[in-house]
């Protein structure tokens, strides 16, 4: 049925809300002819939208999708992009909520481990396309005056991210990535601390022991090296204190996640 | 210098051969938003590509249709892109993606009438002062069509063009599509274009689904869509012209092939024209 022509806006509004699966008046301003119904028309626009969507969820969320399956993932994907309409220019930043919303929705709120992997892998597309930086050598710390180490400074690679992981999420997800059967979902006795970067443009992941993790903890807070040993003196003894700072310091300049030293 | 001869849509799985490989590509065409990231990657291999390859830039979310106001930001971050790989041009789709905020991420058809040319006319406007330069706008598919609408597709793609004074991106592909979809004559559309408008030249398959067609960029480019082709050359002289591929993406050398097509084509309807 025709009716009066709508303004741009309200046509707009109305041609959205049935995209959104809203209640909307769109069908009567929609020709309908020839090859196609109104509906039909419209149907192709809808189901576009949904797809198109689903699909960047995929992408961001590869080992998600293997875990899942074809059809289990589109059922997810078709539940999120319900609750969630994008707010974004870039198809890129669309998904950040796939991991909270895993995490409170029936039936994957019973698998845990599938909001942990949904976590990783944003954080890990975070990490992929984060800001450049060029790292601070292994050379350029030990170059500095013994003297001033007890108040330096550090300023880590944009691209540094921490998570904590209560399941064997990376072991899945590494599994995944080889193509192998992952393990069974196994939850640890304690949260493990993990690191995620990049060097060379390349993404790196690891854990972390618990006194690395505070060390860590501290320095991305701006604490100095003594500060960072004092973060050190909850899990070590006081002798043990400046090899281990010493050598986290090096292992963080090879990973290349310093960037500066002041 | 002027851009000239026929390019291809960079894809992330060609990489490697575009930076390794030497094949016959005059220029490459990138989807702006996919580098309107901070760095790593995506911005690196642009940086390399770009010392091989003229570039020219196509967004897909600047929303030229939309009634929401123009997204600021947005302009600003394209504009910042530029400065950095220095498109030849700088292109987007005559739709609107969205309202309140909200991005549906689909090239949304307008209705063709006075008000949408008015709001369409002075935002190209405000984009050229923002992009200091001229854009180009992209007629899209579309697989419906509005009562409202006052005249034809060509006439609005036309009428926008002229009024606001900016340069099209003509897509073949997408003008069959529509023409089937809606029952219009694909010749007669490119016949009401304003061939001193026309910058550049899109080619792609779709898929056909019994009745209509969808532009899903998966496919090799159909025997129509290469006739129509001719004739915008016939029309429009010798126009920089690229194959859009976005799916189903096979090797390079098998899209260089396709795209010798289009140059051989080129090469034989520029000189039956003149």
């Amino acid at each position: 049925m025709q009716q009066s022509a709508m303004p741009l806006r309200q046509l707009q509004q109305e041609l959205q809300r049935h995209l959104l699966g809203e209640p909307s008046t769109i069908s009567g301003a929609i020709v309908d002819a020839p090859p196609l119904s109104a509906a039909e028309r419209l149907g192709i626009y809808s189901n576009a939208y949904r797809v198109r969507l689903i699909d960047a969820l995929r992408d961001t969320h590869p080992m998600l999708h293997a875990v899942l399956g074809d059809e289990v993932f589109a059922a997810l994907g078709e539940g999120f992009v319900a609750a969630h309409p994008s707010v974004h220019r870039s198809i890129r930043w669309y998904g950040a909520e796939l991991a909270e919303y895993l995490g409170r929705t029936t039936p994957y709120d019973g698998q845990p481990i599938l909001a942990e992997l949904a976590q990783l892998e944003w954080t890990l597309a975070e990490v992929f396309d984060a800001p450049d930086a060029e790292p601070v050598t292994r050379a350029a710390l030990t170059a500095v005056d013994p003297a001033a180490w007890n108040e330096l400074r550090f300023k880590f690679h944009p691209s540094l991210r921490q998570l904590q992981l209560c399941w064997n999420t990376a072991a899945v997800w590494q599994a995944l990535k080889r193509d192998a059967a992952p393990p069974e979902p196994l939850r640890a006795p304690n949260p493990a601390s993990w690191v995620l970067w990049r060097q060379h443009l390349q993404n790196y992941f690891r854990s972390m022991a618990n006194d690395e993790a505070a060390a860590l903890a501290a320095a991305l807070q701006g604490a100095s090296f003594g500060e960072i040993c004092a973060a050190l003196a909850e899990s070590l003894s006081e002798e043990q204190i400046p090899l281990r700072a010493a050598s986290l310091l090096g292992l963080w300049a090879d990973s290349g996640i310093i960037v500066d030293i002041r | 210098m002027k851009l000239a001869g026929f390019g291809l849509g960079l894809r992330t799985p060609h990489y490697e051969a575009m930076l390794n490989e030497s094949h016959p590509i005059d220029w490459l065409e990138v989807i702006t938003e996919n580098y309107l990231v901070p760095g790593g990657k995506p911005l690196d291999y642009l940086e390399r590509i770009r010392e091989r390859f003229p570039l020219v830039m196509h967004g897909v979310s600047l929303s030229i249709g939309s009634t929401d106001p123009l997204d600021a930001d947005y302009l600003h971050q394209v504009r910042a892109l530029a400065r950095r790989i220095e498109p030849h041009w700088i292109s987007d789709h005559l739709c609107w993606t969205g309202i309140e905020g909200r991005n549906l991420h689909d090239l949304l058809p307008l209705p063709y009438t006075e008000e949408a040319l008015t709001s369409i006319v002075a935002r190209v406007g405000q984009v050229q002062d923002a992009l200091g330069r001229q854009l180009l706008l992209e007629n899209v598919s579309s697989y419906l069509t509005y009562h409202s609408s006052e005249m034809s597709e060509w006439e609005f793609v036309s009428e926008v063009a002229r009024r606001a004074d900016c340069a099209l991106l003509l897509d073949v592909n997408n003008i069959y599509v529509s023409s089937v979809n809606h029952g219009f004559d694909a010749l007669k559309y490119l016949q009401a274009m304003p061939a001193d408008r026309i910058r550049q030249i899109h080619l792609a398959g779709h898929s056909d689904l019994g009745g209509h067609l969808i532009d899903t960029h998966d496919h090799p480019i159909v025997e129509p869509v290469w006739n129509l082709y001719c004739a915008a050359v016939e029309l429009f002289g010798s126009v920089p012209t690229m194959i859009e591929r976005d799916d189903n993406i096979p090797d390079l050398s098998e899209l260089v092939a396709e795209l010798n097509i289009a140059r051989q084509l080129s090469h034989r309807h520029t000189q039956a024209a003149a």
